[in-house]
């Protein structure tokens, strides 16, 4: 049957986009064989040269049951997995393929038993994954390259020859080389295709070498735990979900794992038949909620107060773990009052002695003196004061009153009674003293957060808020225990930052950071293992240390491209949307930031630089950048000259685009899912049939790329090309660069796969001897360590071979100081801007009125039915529901607006507006209208998102720098957009609008 | 006509139990069943699995109004055909307009009047109650497969069995001829009519898998775990500790008389709320007159059960039924049916 597609292609003429044979129409003709019934239902499925198959197949015909049996049969069986960017994802699929297409997949069920009274992970997987299929050959499939013919975003396509398609992309980036430099090469990534040997990184490889500008995906998305960082000064922490059963209060918290966590919720449940009582804290009952032992609604935004109302009672009823808080937190850190600033070493003693002034104090009950708090361990040798003031001379003999952390936190909670929590949260006292209690009694108290909060604008103070709770209660480093944020760095990524493959370049790669570690050591001995592997990754960012030769940034944070060059500088610099505590435009904060060196080497493009080409991979920065679809069309589009898209499907994106390349799908190529911790395990795609139409795994593309981009290069005479900081980048080397001096040639992928494979085992996270025979003989392969990654080393655990994962044991068990400022879990943060606002401790402020002064809260969540976008328009899964976006609305709130169900109405703000249909469920809290995220732009009247509603805020402090962990690396410390709590109005749509 | 094949007991029946306090209202079932069985013509609007959000109005739409089962007399009772309306669904879309579009056409269905009007799930996450007492829970539904097939007796060809050997109800589908009494009859609607080739269809529960020792895919592939499979009469199997030995699963409307082998373990929920928002810990948020409506007056029972060994658990006790229901290993869910399907070679 493939033949028949195959042939279709080249003979007949072709639709751009719809699948020139759908495959229902193989299946059905494939179950059809057999009993030669219902010829006319062929239709043109196949076609002509189909059903001359379907009629000369010759098999009896034993009733109507052999149809049905016939139907589940199939030809072969291969791995699959979604290259999906979903936690955790990582499911182990079988991939059954009938007549040269894949008919249908099926989770493994192969997971074993790895902690005994623990229960399995199987069989692991969601509905989406249960049709990938489906996506797979659907409408929304891209098959061939496409090139615009008319205006941008006009609809009119021609296809063209892979040859031209990368003819045009090579040019269009030798021309923004020649016109404004290297920097003005913009390269997305994005979570729609994420492979880790195809997927978003073989151009990122590519871009690198050419100076090109990457941005940092998960700070453009908004999965960075900001207020984890701010506390841990790392958030790639998380547990296996199996950890979960060991709990003894889940506390549901900014997620809802029902619908996002479809895979692994069945945990929570387990576990609340094991014993474990279940805790939902959200402003609707939503779906996570109804398997709750207890629901608390709170007002969207005021869960800092809710936290800290109970921090305050765990400490008044004497529930308080001092031990851990003395030891494993600043809380006993001294701060002068006169200041508000930590006491540091260089206010003790002067200048001359080499004082530092990341060395902090204790007041020692013992000795009754400030005493230095140990660099290289959290191993208490003094007793240190929680509580009262004391007075110590400075190096000039001035004497200044101080006092432990923990007692500027007692002021700060004094604040937070139940009663007034109540009334910021609406959860009424006994209610807050009732959940303060069960964390006050229970041994394993784990919080199941996602990356809600830290869409908040101020979610940073939610987190802070939350991690203080199980600070003070001793709820991290054990097992059941902790909050979470996600780990992809077992596996060994850096083979793509290698020169040279295999074990050389491995060493090479391996030497590089080492001398990087040696520098840093030189300053400061006491630094650990994940201390350096961070300062590792802050050099690469800054200096470009790892490539033997000069290679663009590793990523950078969006934040700069988008305030200079995008038209975020109107938006953000609004302070009726913004925290009144601001004292100046965030314009004047990022200028401050920018002099002040704090984002040097990242801050990319430079102003003098304007983005020219743009090019995205699984990306779709029109749908995900919030407000994007109106600013960045508005002010971006007109800069960029070349937009390139490649992507498995038909996005937002693709759809205002120049040019769109088609990748091959998850099951069309040798990959891994990209791994994380959740699920501890590396899981394997195998290629079950080709490229669907002319689509190609993104390794090819981008090897092909390389090479056009040097051919055109030494046609024009460019050699090389130089950014704006005299950084050269040879063109005339770029293949010899790009393939590892020849060892990876465009088809070469699987052999990425296994010298990537090889890596992870040098680094000891894979079992030695593992290759990818290994994962084509079983799928998966479990973790066994935890790789030599910053952010691998960021869980701080052990894998052990018959237990569940949880992180941060290392500095709970063995004492290893956190990479923090204070090389404590940090809530203190005397930064001067953190200090201005009224942050230096978490607490609780009110969202800003994003969006203008009007009644309504606009929230949001990751849809139940797609995976970012992926599947959001999928025939089938919009079947399952109502088959376009919703906003769901309280029935009274409705009813106030003359809105009933199904209506469509018009959402507005101050910054735009947008249509959509209503769902009614009195699970929505009054006062708050929810609208899941992902959908594609062109689910909506006029193509206007949900998005176009939502301004895209920063918050300004998260452009701090200069302190301690509060500086940039990839993935990590950098400012992120708000989109929960958006002010909103809705009103029935009118007739002119409707029709 | 055929002479109607009478209803036969037969020698084991297949049963399911789904935990109702574990289903994740995913729809991984039905998208299972769906890609596997119903994706030709005439299916687009089928989904012989589904799961509802109760209370709702279902699918199809209000099929408890519908009337069905047996009569006083004890004969079928036709009840309300449903319409191709009231299932809704099976939209298809416009993406080659939207994809080269001027306009800017949004994603919409073809037919109709470019707007959907009801589907499969259609008051999903609705569920009833008033805020912040809302509540509602998810109610995974397929064929019964009855003990007393209200659908077999309806069907004037004799087209439909029950299978001697296990108990499945089948059409045969070169008999059918799509007079769809067996709808009518159906007390719970979950017969198809394929318009586009004048049969009927309802779930077959998987038996092509079934004969080679793997589990139906509603089962299998049920990501929250809590779709058991086995046979009523096997004592060991968790079917019947569950449906028998602690009683804590059962029927969905018993009342209609059929004899339903799914059988579910009811659901709990969250306290309610006071009007000044403290808990109220002695009325259930959903209220038993709603659970005893579906499941009948042993619901109560059933919820003390299980709550009752919830607490055992609490206190560190030891409990069967909870070590049941946790599922510690994939494979106590599938009962005999634990072959893995990809070790099948089918040449």
């Amino acid at each position: 049957m493939s033949d028949t597609r195959e042939r279709q292609q080249s003979e007949e003429p072709l639709p751009l986009l719809s699948q020139p044979v759908s495959r229902r129409g193989f299946l059905k003709a494939a179950s059809l064989g057999a009993a030669g019934l219902y010829l006319t239902q062929l239709g043109c499925a196949g076609g002509r040269e189909g059903i001359r198959k379907v009629v000369e197949q010759t098999s009896a015909y034993s009733g109507w049951t052999d149809l049905y049996r016939q139907k589940w049969t199939w030809d072969k069986v291969t791995w699959g997995t979604h290259l999906i960017d979903c936690y955790p994802g990582s499911c182990l699929f079988r991939v059954y393929t009938k007549d040269g297409i894949v008919w249908r997949e099926e989770q493994a069920g192969l997971y074993p038993t790895i902690e005994p009274g623990v229960p399995d992970m199987n069989p692991r997987g969601c509905q989406k994954g249960a049709c990938f299929s489906d996506v797979m050959y659907g409408p929304e499939r891209l098959r061939f390259p496409l090139r615009r013919v008319g205006e941008r975003g006009e609809g009119s396509w021609e296809r063209i020859s892979w040859e031209q398609a990368l003819t045009d992309v090579a040019d269009g980036i030798l021309d923004a080389m020649e016109e404004v430099g290297p920097e003005s090469i913009i390269y997305e990534t994005g979570p729609g295709n994420g492979g880790i040997v195809n997927g978003p990184l073989p151009g990122w490889r590519l871009s690198r070498l050419i100076g090109a500008t990457v941005l940092d995906t998960n700070g453009m998305i908004g999965d960075f735990n900001v207020g984890l960082y701010e506390t841990f000064g790392k958030f790639h922490f998380v547990s296996s979900v199996d950890d979960w059963f060991h709990a003894d209060l889940i506390i549901i918290w900014h997620m809802n794992p029902v619908y996002t966590r479809i895979p692994s919720a069945h945990f929570i449940y387990e576990a609340r038949y094991h014993g474990t009582k279940v805790v939902n804290i959200a402003p609707d009952y939503n779906a996570s909620s109804v398997h709750a032992d207890l629901w608390v609604p709170v007002e969207p935004g005021s869960d800092a107060a809710l936290a800290l109302a109970m921090c305050r009672i765990i400490i008044d009823e004497g529930w308080m773990n001092r031990e851990f808080v003395a030891e494993q937190t600043d809380l006993p850190l001294l701060v002068r009052l006169d200041t508000n600033r930590f006491l540091r070493e260089t206010d003790l003693l002067s200048e001359a002695a080499d004082a530092r002034d990341d060395q902090f104090y204790v007041w020692d009950q013992t000795s009754r003196a400030p005493a230095p708090a140990l660099r290289d361990t959290l191993r208490l040798k003094t007793r240190p004061a929680l509580q009262g003031r004391f007075t110590v001379t400075l190096a000039g003999g001035e004497e200044v009153e101080v006092t432990p952390v923990f007692e500027l936190l007692r002021e700060r909670l004094s604040e937070y009674t139940p009663e007034r929590a109540a009334s910021i949260t609406g959860v009424q006292p006994s209610v807050i003293r009732r959940l303060a209690k069960m964390v006050g009694e229970a041994k394993r108290v784990h919080i199941l957060q996602g990356w809600n909060a830290n869409k908040y604008y101020h979610g940073d103070l939610m987190e802070r808020s939350m991690a203080l709770l199980l600070a003070l209660t001793g709820n991290f480093g054990r097992k059941g225990t902790g909050m979470r944020g996600f780990n992809t760095g077992q596996v060994q990524v850096g083979t793509l930052v290698k020169d040279r493959a295999g074990i050389e370049g491995f060493i090479d790669l391996a030497e590089r950071a080492l001398g990087v570690e040696d520098e840093l050591l030189e300053a400061d001995p006491t630094l650990t293992e994940e201390m350096r592997a961070i300062g590792v990754e802050k050099a690469e960012a800054q200096r470009r240390v790892l490539l033997p030769y000069p290679a663009g940034p590793l990523t950078v944070p969006a934040a700069f491209y988008w305030y200079w060059h995008a038209g975020y500088d109107e938006v953000w610099n609004r302070p009726e949307w913004s925290d009144p505590a601001m004292t100046r435009p965030l314009g004047s904060y990022l200028e401050e930031a920018v002099s002040n060196g704090w984002w040097d080497g990242v801050a990319l493009p430079p102003p003098q630089r304007p983005p020219r080409v743009l090019l995205e991979v699984g990306a779709s920065t029109l749908r995900r950048t919030r407000g994007g679809y109106k600013t960045l069309r508005e002010r971006l589009w007109p800069k960029l000259k070349l937009i390139v898209v490649v992507d498995v499907r038909m996005s937002a994106t693709a759809l205002q685009s120049d040019i769109v390349l088609p990748a091959a799908g998850f099951y069309e190529k040798t990959d891994f899912r990209f791994p994380t911790t959740h699920v501890n395990f590396l899981t394997f795609t195998d290629q079950a049939v080709k490229p669907v139409g002319e689509s190609k795994p993104e390794w090819e593309i981008f090897s092909l790329l390389a090479i056009k981009l040097q051919e055109r290069a030494l046609a024009r005479g460019m050699t090389a090309v130089s950014d704006a900081e005299g950084r050269e980048y040879r063109l005339d080397k770029l293949v010899e660069r790009f393939t590892m001096h020849g060892a990876l040639r465009e088809h070469d992928g699987e052999a990425l796969a296994e010298d990537m494979v090889r890596d992870t085992v040098r680094v000891g996270a894979l079992p030695e001897r593992t290759s990818v025979k290994t994962f084509r003989k079983q799928g998966i392969v479990r973790f066994t360590g935890i790789g030599q990654t910053a952010e691998g080393l960021n869980l701080a655990t052990d894998i052990k071979r018959d237990e569940t994962v949880s992180p941060l044991r290392w500095h709970v068990e063995r004492k290893v100081p956190y990479p923090t400022l204070t090389r404590r879990i940090q809530f203190y943060i005397d930064h001067p801007w953190f200090l201005e606002a009224d942050e230096a401790l978490p607490r609780h402020k009110p969202n800003p009125r994003m969006g203008g002064d009007l009644p309504l809260s606009m929230l949001s969540g990751h849809l139940r039915w797609s995976i970012h976008s992926t599947w959001v328009a999928n025939r089938l899964m919009l079947r399952t529901h109502r088959g376009a976006p919703f906003l769901m609305l309280s029935p009274g709130d409705a009813a106030a607006r003359g809105v009933t169900d199904n209506d469509e109405v018009r959402v507005y703000n101050d910054f735009d507006d947008f249509h959509v249909r209503v769902k009614l469920s009195s699970s929505v809290r009054p006062g708050q209208v929810i609208i899941y995220h992902a959908w594609e732009p062109y689910q909506y009247r006029n193509w206007k998102p949900y998005d176009t509603a939502i301004p895209g805020m920063i918050k300004w402090l998260h452009l701090a720098g200069g302190y301690g962990h509060l500086s940039f690396w990839r993935n990590n410390w950098q400012p992120q957009q708000a989109d929960r709590a958006i002010a909103v109005e809705v009103e029935k749509a009118t007739p002119e609008a409707v029709t | 006509m055929a002479p109607r094949r009478s209803a036969t007991t037969p020698l084991k029946q297949i049963a399911m139990v789904f935990d109702l306090n574990k289903c994740l209202g995913c729809q991984t079932c039905a998208v299972a069943c769906k890609v596997l069985w119903t994706q030709d013509e005439g299916e687009d609007y089928q989904w012989w699995c589904t799961v509802n959000t109760m209370p709702g109005r279902g699918h199809p739409k209000n099929w408890e109004q519908m009337g069905g089962g047996y009569g006083s007399a004890g004969g079928p009772v036709g009840g309300r055909l449903p319409t191709r309306a009231e299932f809704g669904g099976g939209w298809q879309y416009n993406y080659e307009q939207v994809y080269t579009s001027k306009e800017h056409i949004p994603l919409r269905p073809i037919d109709g009047n470019g707007t959907t009007q009801w589907g499969p799930n259609w008051d999903e996450d609705e569920g009833g109650g008033e805020y912040p007492n809302s509540y509602f829970f998810y109610l995974p539904r397929l064929c019964n497969h009855c003990t007393r097939p209200v659908c077999v007796e309806a069907c004037p060809r004799g087209a439909m069995y029950k299978r001697p050997k296990d108990g499945i109800v089948l059409r045969d589908e070169d008999e059918c001829r799509g007079y769809r009494f067996c709808l009518e009859a159906c007390p719970y609607k979950k017969i198809f009519f394929n318009f586009a080739r004048e049969v009927s269809q309802h779930c077959i529960l998987c038996f092509p898998r079934l004969e080679k020792g793997v589990a139906p895919a509603c089962v299998r592939q049920c990501p929250g775990r809590l779709a058991f499979v086995g046979y009523l009469d096997d004592e060991d199997g968790a079917i019947n500790k569950l449906v028998h030995r602690w009683q804590v699963a059962l029927p969905l409307h018993a009342e209609y008389g059929t004899g339903p082998n799914i059988f579910y373990i009811p659901p709990l929920a969250p306290y309610r709320l006071n009007r000044d928002s403290s808990l109220d810990e002695s009325t259930p948020r959903i209220p038993m007159e709603e659970l005893e409506r579906l499941f009948g007056p042993r619901v109560g029972q059933a919820l003390d059960t299980l709550t009752g060994e919830m607490e055992k658990k609490r206190r560190g006790e030891s409990s069967e039924l909870m070590d049941t229901l946790i599922v510690y290993h994939w494979n106590e869910l599938l009962g005999p049916y634990t072959r893995d399907p990809a070790t099948i070679r089918w040449r």
